[in-house]
């Protein structure tokens, strides 16, 4: 956008607070947030009931009806509002499986569309309008704008509390819903009209054409990572809400509009989530034809080595801050690093040795207990991506340290190496404490599966270094010797 | 564990019923009785009006003639004590929500207040029922299916769907359960094997049970009754009574022959290819 303020550096907050120094920006943030909470509440509902094309639908039509406020001189939101909701209304009474009537949408919308771009004709100027409708136009949003916009999105969030429970179940079972006298008309032209007040004052930062970013693939992602109602709402608005941050924040340091930024963290969410789903398909996670006592052998081993590669990484560490403490400089200079702190950097490369070994072991030990049971199947998956992230680190760390070396002899490659590898270090990092997370969330499904206290404290306390994965091990090792439990039966005799 | 009746007489009461669907008679002088605790498969042709049937205990669609109750009152819409599971009841591959919120948002309770055992509540703010965890824990393990609570609805096979279905219609402890076609989509030993769990309900909970089926012989041995619907006519009884080359042909008005093999399997020869077509 405009960089009239300071420019960009790594203290995020400051760059935050130098940026809500405009009032443009506080109110785009403000108005951004409520519209991401309330596309990302709607857009499960949205996804849950494949209504996709609907809500693609009632955006165009509300473009007409913007063009059509712009055309009397009024605030485009209500135009989309009236707009919107009417049909909205009208797709209710056309039958609950409207949002399926692709043909029929299709030529209304088609219709729409039309008479938007006749109205915007008769407007003189009508091009940067249209282009504000079509595509948003976040930072043009006003202080009243922004009143207006929190409280249509607390109206909203306060009946979708209300009809929270019925509006699911008739989502999810219409014909026992109906049977069990919800009103399945009343249901479908709340969310509807929902849906409408949604998309209305989500056009304006995200506009006609690209509603779907922010109302449909958030849910879309949260569907995908959580079987639980309540978490994939709320991870659908953490999606949303952390799209149009980013998108707000990189949009201000970079000459391109804001909602391509949003669409485009959206999108590679979305393509990260459904590469994940895709490798969970593979056979590399299908469970084997194995006895799950192998599978708790080797999950106990891997605590082991587990605890013994984060008592290498601690020492590492420890020393070599220590080294770098004693002669700082030597940071960037990767011969005085080898001098000064040789050591450390020997028991970080055995750390990451004895990790991967760990985390290759846990991965293969869920696979096997995914056998007996499939809540072991996400442990697996996110123990291998761990394992992606100790590639990435490693990979991350040697740029660096390439980096620092050329730096050295001042090759202008040098910054190049040192830029990337940063980013690499620490996005392998967070990636490996998600695996940390997959076998602490496994540990404790095992604990449960065998009734194994230690084992569930280990898993709680996964992340304290040495203490989970010893406590681990040794649950491990009591649940052997315990044997495995007796599993339900499927059938009854 | 089952609660006391709360209602006299049969479980379903049916004097000359007749009904129409679009104006055109489905079937008349339906005249037959269901006792409490009776597990009763509903046979017929394709559009003979089982699924009718169904529909009207449910308080869905209304008789045009003739005096209908069930569980000892008129029919009407939202009978917590009735659990449904409708025909071709499918779920989409992709929907990713775990089985055992399906089977807790059918559950109709109270939150707040005293309780009324039957009375759904549909409103409100709420993301969780009094007693809805256990109760749907209690209806999965009945049919079951605990192991499959925490599974996605689509990762489910056909039989194992049916079970969570059957949980679904369980978890409000009804009197009555209405079963639409259950066995459709699975083979002889799934079928047989759901046909076993849901004897197993009949028995523990006492709750009475009609099932529609096209092929009766997965349940044969179980059945206390059969309603047999076709030509716009209603037969009931015994298995061994309504399914014999008398009846059925009495009732087709062409010539059907019942046979049955060394293991008492029925195959029904006639009648359908001939009639029931005009039937529907």
């Amino acid at each position: 956008m405009s960089a009239a303020g300071p420019p960009f550096s790594w203290n995020l907050i400051s760059d935050l607070r130098a940026i809500w120094q405009f009032e443009f920006m506080r109110n785009a943030f403000e108005a951004g947030t409520m519209i991401a909470i309330v596309a990302g509440l709607i857009g499960y509902f949205v996804v849950l009931r494949r209504s996709a094309f609907a809500s693609h639908a009632l955006a165009h039509t509300g473009f007409s009806g913007a063009a059509a406020a712009v055309l009397v001189g009024a605030n485009p939101v209500y135009g989309l509002l009236i707009f919107t909701m009417a049909s909205g209304t009208g797709m209710a009474f056309l039958g609950t499986r409207a949002a399926s009537r692709d043909v029929e949408i299709g030529t209304v919308l088609a219709f729409a569309l039309g008479l938007g771009l006749l109205f915007l004709s008769l407007y003189q100027g009508y091009a940067t309008e249209a282009y504000s409708i079509l595509f948003g136009e976040i930072l043009g949003i006003s202080t009243g704008g922004v009143t207006f916009t929190i409280w249509t999105g607390l109206v909203v969030l306060g009946i979708v509390a209300i009809i929270y429970r019925p509006l699911l179940f008739a989502s999810l079972d219409e014909d026992v819903a109906e049977a069990k006298g919800l009103p399945l008309l009343g249901l479908n032209l709340a969310f509807l009209l929902l849906l409408a007040v949604a998309i209305s004052i989500a056009v304006q930062i995200i506009g006609v054409l690209l509603i779907f970013a922010l109302m449909v693939t958030p849910a879309a992602i949260a569907v995908r990572l959580t079987r639980r109602v309540v978490s994939a709402i709320v991870v659908s608005i953490i999606v949303a809400v952390t799209a149009v941050w980013a998108g707000l924040f990189i949009g201000w340091y970079e000459p391109y509009p804001v909602s391509f930024f949003i669409v485009g963290i959206v999108f590679v969410e979305y393509i990260c989530i459904r590469g994940m789903g895709a490798l969970r398909e593979t056979e590399l996670l299908q469970a084997l034809d194995a006895p799950e006592e192998e599978g708790v052998r080797s999950l106990g081993n891997a605590s082991l080595l587990g605890s013994v590669a984060q008592a290498l990484l601690v020492g590492g560490a420890v020393l070599l801050a220590l080294a770098l403490l004693r002669s700082p400089g030597s940071a960037w200079n990767i011969a005085a690093l080898f001098r000064h702190a040789f050591l450390a950097l020997l028991l970080l490369v055995l750390a990451a040795g004895v990790g991967t070994v760990s985390f290759l072991l846990y991965f293969s030990g869920f696979r096997k207990m995914a056998t007996s049971s499939r809540e072991f199947t996400s442990p697996a998956l996110l123990t291998l991506v761990g394992l992606l992230g100790i590639a990435l680190a490693v990979s991350g760390l040697a740029l660096f340290l390439t980096g620092a070396a050329l730096n050295a002899s001042a090759y202008a490659l040098a910054p190049v190496a040192t830029l990337f590898g940063v980013p690499l270090l620490l996005l392998g990092v967070v990636l490996a404490v998600i695996g940390l997370f997959g076998q602490a969330v496994g540990s404790w499904r095992a604990g449960l599966r065998y009734q194994e206290g230690v084992l569930r404290a280990g898993a709680w306390l996964m992340v304290v270094p040495l203490v989970g994965h010893a406590l681990s091990f040794l649950g491990y090792r009591r649940a052997l010797a315990r044997g495995p439990p007796i599993a339900p039966a499927i059938v009854p005799a | 564990m089952h609660a006391p009746r709360e209602y006299e007489g049969p479980a379903i009461r049916a004097e000359n019923v007749e009904v129409r669907y679009r104006n055109k008679v489905v079937w008349q002088q339906a005249t037959f009785d269901v006792e409490p605790g009776e597990f009763v498969a509903v046979i017929g042709p394709n559009g003979a009006g089982k699924t009718t049937l169904f529909r009207m205990l449910l308080g869905l669609h209304w008789p045009t003639s003739g005096l209908l109750s069930v569980l000892g009152a008129p029919p009407h819409r939202g009978n917590a004590r009735i659990g449904y599971v409708p025909q071709r009841h499918t779920i989409d591959r992709d929907t990713h929500l775990a089985c055992d919120k399906l089977v807790r948002l059918a559950y109709p309770g109270v939150p707040w207040g005293p309780e009324h055992r039957y009375r759904p509540t549909p409103w409100g703010p709420r993301l969780r029922l009094r007693g809805e965890r256990e109760a749907a824990a209690r209806a999965l393990r009945d049919v079951g299916a605990t192991e499959l609570g925490g599974a996605p609805l689509g990762s489910l096979s056909g039989g194992e769907l049916q079970r969570i279905f059957l949980a679904e219609a369980l978890v409000g402890n009804p009197d009555m359960l209405l079963l639409d076609e259950p066995l459709s989509n699975l083979d002889l030993r799934r079928s047989r094997e759901l046909v076993e769990v849901i004897h197993g309900l009949v028995l523990s909970r006492g709750v009475t049970t009609l099932l529609v089926a096209h092929d009766i012989n997965p349940m044969i041995k179980c059945l206390d009754k059969v309603i047999y619907i076709a030509n716009g006519k209603v037969a009931t009884g015994r298995p061994s009574e309504v399914l014999t080359s008398e009846r059925l042909t009495a009732l087709y008005g062409v010539r059907v022959e019942v046979l049955r093999d060394s293991r008492n399997n029925i195959v029904i020869v006639g009648g359908e290819d001939e009639k029931g077509e005009e039937g529907a």
